[in-house]
């Protein structure tokens, strides 16, 4: 305050006197209040023994953390949630490129393709999940279509196997979010000097070539982004798989989340924050070197 | 020097907050239990009352609702909170959200889960006691000798539904079934006929466990759940391991649908209904998901229900949300007073229309059970006077017991697996609570 007082007019404004620091008062109170208090009080509550059997909320040091890890069903837990992450964080690139590369061209039809494959990305995971577990019910409309294709009745249970599961819930994953990948991969794309691609034709590069020495490795940052936020995405990931299986068959698609989910539900409010203090972990030491690694093989361009 | 101090100040203010707010925000300064009960038909006009509800039961209450709106001037709302109900309102109870009623499962475990003591209105001295069934008064509802909730409908019964039609072409008596013995031999008759003897659903998992609680009748009764709460007894000794075991045993034997591992709730209520299979173990919301398929006339026909436990045929009894409503202490003096009258008059002059509006029988002497109620329904209510308590309704904690079960099925848990991982979350429960022994 005391320094806009001071003001003359005329005077040479520094950079400091433009931007008086209290202006970001109202934003900081915002981010303290909604990121910075409930990240605190993750860490916090994570060593009481907060439930909802009693109101006092004590102290009880990393309990916790030692039942936890004592347990084998949150290393399950982690465990599922990593595999998933990598199968979604291939499964969605892979398909993205893909369609990136089909869809490139700036035609018509391209343009509306595009659309259709970008709606599942703005409908809602839930959804998704619920359809998802209609159509491949044993009874269920894939079933039917497989049945009527080869004229024998078939009852796969998609969903049913303990082995299998994960991947189809990952590729479900995979299938919402993959227009976003397109879209980022169509950006990175256009972004690519045509003069590199001229001169790459003239000498006479065959379209794999092509792809594999210049387009992909130019491709670099839109790969950072996608594959971070789809490994990172993921392993938050809750509504997909909590529509299609609950976790089940047999707990080998109980993710973090899910058991976290499910402990809170039990009231043991502190040990599920124990536990999304771990996932937290867990992210934080995955993305820093992946986030890393990824963007090294920007350095090329 | 200035940004020294402003960061220490910032940290201890940040520290202070982070203090201060370690207190419950679902915590309550408790008054003392109520001490009037107002009469049923007390002008309540401006008094607006909210009961919460699952999507099974948001209906339940219109009648009563109707009834008291007129009579009393006040204002009810249902309020559905979506499934899972239970997790749902927990979670909103922790965090100082509260109606002034909702429905809620009236056992041990799951009051302590609200943490009664704290949250709930003490029904102690209601006025509709007395006029209860004398075997059903002081079933369940109670927690520490306190009572906290008010069963309306007669509550859940873990039992045995059979298709009659099944039963009389294969020429067996469902009356020869007389304890665990003959039960699982009629199913090994069923087997050698082709018959599938028993319907599971491993899918939607939850019922898996009635068929280790129903072995669990005898033990029971005998105060085998005291022993568990006092951590006594294990879940990992040898009677609960032996039932999940025996459970185990069954479905390798083949006395099970081939499908089990991906049958649903859905697929269960019609493969009894079809005759596809002659049994299933299961509770009150089953023939619930029977009538949606059929009527009245056609389920008396075809569908009947047998108690089993060990040595004979008793039932185990699992009250669940549809049975019963608690009362919270929400701080207004005025609405818990309107939410204790809502009781008195939905247990009192609304019963009669409650129970025929809802075709559910009477838990009342001066009541009489309407003469829609099927068949079966009242073979469920029969057993409940002489039936003893599931592990729901006696032991202090739920653990996920059928979430293991149902693991043990997919075959990613042994039986051995299935009883720690019982047993370690049960002890995580109890301790949370502060339960001695654990």
């Amino acid at each position: 305050m005391a320094t806009n007082l001071s003001l003359t007019k005329g005077a040479p404004r520094s950079r400091r006197q433009d931007h008086p620091l209290w202006f970001l008062i109202p934003a900081l109170a915002i981010l303290v209040v909604f990121f910075f208090v409930p990240t605190l009080f993750n860490f916090v509550y994570a060593f009481t023994d907060w439930s909802s059997f009693k109101s006092a909320i004590n102290f009880a040091g990393v309990d916790n953390f030692t039942s936890l890890f004592s347990n084998g069903t949150l290393l399950n837990s982690l465990k599922v949630t990593l595999i998933y992450a990598v199968l979604v964080a291939i499964l969605q690139n892979a398909f993205g490129l893909g369609l990136a590369l089909l869809l490139e061209r700036d035609t018509r039809v391209n343009r509306a393709v595009r659309v259709a494959f970008f709606v599942p990305v703005i409908m809602s995971a839930l959804a998704v999940g619920y359809i998802f577990q209609a159509l491949l019910k044993p009874d269920g409309a894939l079933n039917w279509i497989l049945g009527s294709l080869t004229g024998a009745e078939v009852t796969i249970p998609w969903l049913g196997s303990t082995t299998w599961t994960i991947v189809v819930v990952a590729v479900v994953h995979a299938w919402k979010w993959m227009g976003l990948s397109m879209l980022i991969y169509l950006a990175g794309l256009k972004t690519i000097n045509e003069d590199i691609l001229e001169a790459a034709h003239l000498d006479g590069a065959s379209r794999w070539t092509m792809f594999r020495s210049i387009r992909f490795p130019l491709l670099a940052p839109a790969v950072t982004f996608n594959v971070a936020t789809a490994l990172l995405g993921s392993m938050n990931g809750f509504d997909i798989v909590q529509a299609t299986t609950e976790g089940g068959p047999g707990g080998t698609t109980e993710m973090l989340n899910i058991f976290i989910f499910r402990t809170f539900g039990q009231g043991l409010f502190a040990q599920a924050t124990t536990m999304s203090l771990v996932l937290f972990l867990m992210v934080t030491i995955l993305a820093f070197p992946v986030i890393r690694y990824l963007r090294k093989r920007e350095d090329v361009l | 020097m200035k940004n020294k101090f402003r960061n220490v100040l910032a940290l201890a203010a940040a520290g202070t907050l982070a203090l201060s707010a370690c207190s419950d925000p679902g915590a309550d300064t408790g008054s003392g239990g109520p001490v009037d009960w107002p009469a049923q038909d007390a002008d309540l006009s401006g008094t607006t009352l909210t009961i919460w509800a699952a999507q099974n039961s948001n209906t339940v209450p219109d009648s009563v609702i109707a009834g008291f709106e007129e009579l009393t001037g006040a204002e009810v709302e249902v309020v559905t909170i979506p499934d899972p109900y239970e997790q749902g309102v927990q979670t909103k109870v922790a965090t100082g959200d509260k109606p002034d009623l909702a429905f809620w499962q009236p056992t041990a475990s799951q009051l302590t889960a609200l943490n009664a003591s704290q949250n709930l209105q003490v029904l102690d001295d209601a006025p509709w006691l007395d006029s209860y069934q004398p075997e059903l008064r002081d079933m369940t509802g109670l927690l520490d000798d306190t009572r906290y909730a008010a069963l309306i409908t007669t509550p859940a019964v873990e039992g045995v539904y059979y298709n009659k039609e099944v039963f009389e072409a294969a020429g067996i008596d469902p009356a020869s079934i007389t304890d665990w013995d003959s039960f699982i031999e009629t199913a090994r008759d069923f087997k050698s006929e082709g018959t599938t003897p028993f319907y599971e659903m491993a899918a939607d998992q939850w019922a898996t466990q009635w068929w280790v609680q129903t072995q669990l009748a005898d033990a029971a009764a005998d105060g085998l759940w005291d022993r568990v709460n006092s951590g006594e007894e294990k879940f990992t000794d040898p009677t609960i391991q032996g039932a999940i075991d025996n459970f185990k045993a069954l479905i390798d034997e083949g006395l099970f649908n081939e499908d089990i591992k991906t049958a649903t709730f859905e697929d269960q209520g019609e493969a009894l209904l079809n005759g596809d299979a002659a049994m299933v173990m299961q509770v009150n919301s089953y023939f619930g998901q029977l009538q949606s398929l059929a009527d009245t006339d056609e389920l008396n026909q075809k569908i009947g229900f047998f108690p089993i436990s060990p040595s004979g045929n008793v039932g185990t009894f699992i009250p669940d949300q549809s049975n019963a409503l608690v009362a919270f202490k929400t701080g207004d003096e005025q609405r818990e007073s309107a939410a204790r009258q809502l009781l008195s008059y939905w247990m009192g002059d609304g019963y009669e229309e409650f129970v025929n509006a809802q075709s559910t029988v009477s838990l009342q002497e001066g009541v009489e059970t309407p003469a829609g109620v099927p068949d079966a329904l009242l073979s469920v209510s029969e057993s409940v006077g002489s039936s003893v308590g599931s592990m729901q309704a006696l032991a202090i904690a739920n653990p996920d017991l059928y979430i293991y079960l149902a693991d043990m099925i997919q075959g990613t848990k042994t039986p051995v697996e299935v009883a720690e991982a019982t047993q370690s979350q049960f002890a995580e429960l109890a301790k949370a609570q502060g339960a001695e022994g654990f």
